[in-house]
């Protein structure tokens, strides 16, 4: 009786952002499914390389913010539909750092949101995870 | 149809504490049949100040107004789906179980508890998923 919601890949535009598949690595960028959208952890990745870019914390959570949003607006989706966000920093030092961008790229009616701090793999001083509503 | 986005408890941190005017967070946002309700630390329902107690004393606090934040919104605890319990130390874990289990129904929601280093000197933060 339950109808079956169909689940897809999310895949970014920009393949460079394809990081687990270009790292083969066991997970996707994110699942659809329904009306959902569930996006992977993304830590800050140079666009244009596909390399992890680590500068300055201010430029690691716009990086990532950046490439999130290029990962939902890529299947018609965008920062306006997410709903929850996890940020997890490397340094809890980083907070105001990471509030004074964060708020740059949801400026109205942001989403929930649970930040905190925790050890994190490859040097990376944040990873960001969210649920969107599709398009 | 797209289910639609709506912000329904906006932040209360951007009006009371000066310090985090440039919060962008929302409370408590609904998308489609989910309520999305953000990482809550201890806050006095009626000064909206923070409050500093044991992990104890802090859960309590925290499911007392998520209790209250889910009614006003049209849902209650009974609703919810899944609980991430962000405590700072493991090791309080059980002093946290024994609060949280009385707020809950049987069988209670799924949930998550892990230990990291909290924003604001918070012992507990509690964020969960429920239904509309």
């Amino acid at each position: 009786m339950t109808e079956k919601l169909p689940r897809s890949v999310i895949e970014p535009k920009n393949p460079r952002l394809n990081v687990s598949r270009g790292a083969n690595l066991p997970h996707v960028p994110g699942i659809r499914v329904g009306h959902y959208i569930f996006l992977s952890g993304m830590g800050p990745i140079d666009p244009e390389t596909g390399e992890r870019k680590h500068g300055p914390i201010a430029e690691q959570i716009r990086t990532t913010l950046s490439n999130m949003q290029h990962m939902l607006e890529s299947v018609g989706s965008s920062l306006a539909r997410v709903v929850r966000v996890h940020v997890v920093l490397a340094d809890l030092a980083d907070m105001p750092e990471m509030e004074r961008v964060y708020c740059e790229f949801f400026p109205i009616d942001p989403p929930a949101r649970t930040a905190w701090s925790m050890q994190l793999r490859f040097g990376n001083g944040c990873e960001i995870e969210c649920v969107a509503l599709a398009s | 149809m797209s289910p639609r986005r709506e912000v329904i408890v906006a932040s209360p941190l951007a009006r009371d504490r000066a310090s985090s005017a440039d919060r962008a967070v929302s409370t408590l946002v609904k998308g489609g049949d989910f309520l999305f309700v953000s990482g809550l630390a201890a806050v006095d329902p009626q000064s909206g100040e923070r409050v500093r107690g044991t992990t104890a004393s802090e859960t309590r606090h925290i499911l007392g107004n998520l209790k209250q934040l889910l009614e006003a919104a049209g849902s209650s605890l009974d609703k919810i789906v899944k609980v991430n319990v962000l405590l700072h130390s493991m090791l309080e874990a059980p002093n946290m179980n024994e609060v949280y289990a009385r707020f809950f129904p049987d069988p209670p929601p799924a949930r998550t508890v892990c230990g990291a280093r909290l924003p604001d000197d918070a012992k507990v933060i509690i964020e969960c998923t429920a239904l509309a």
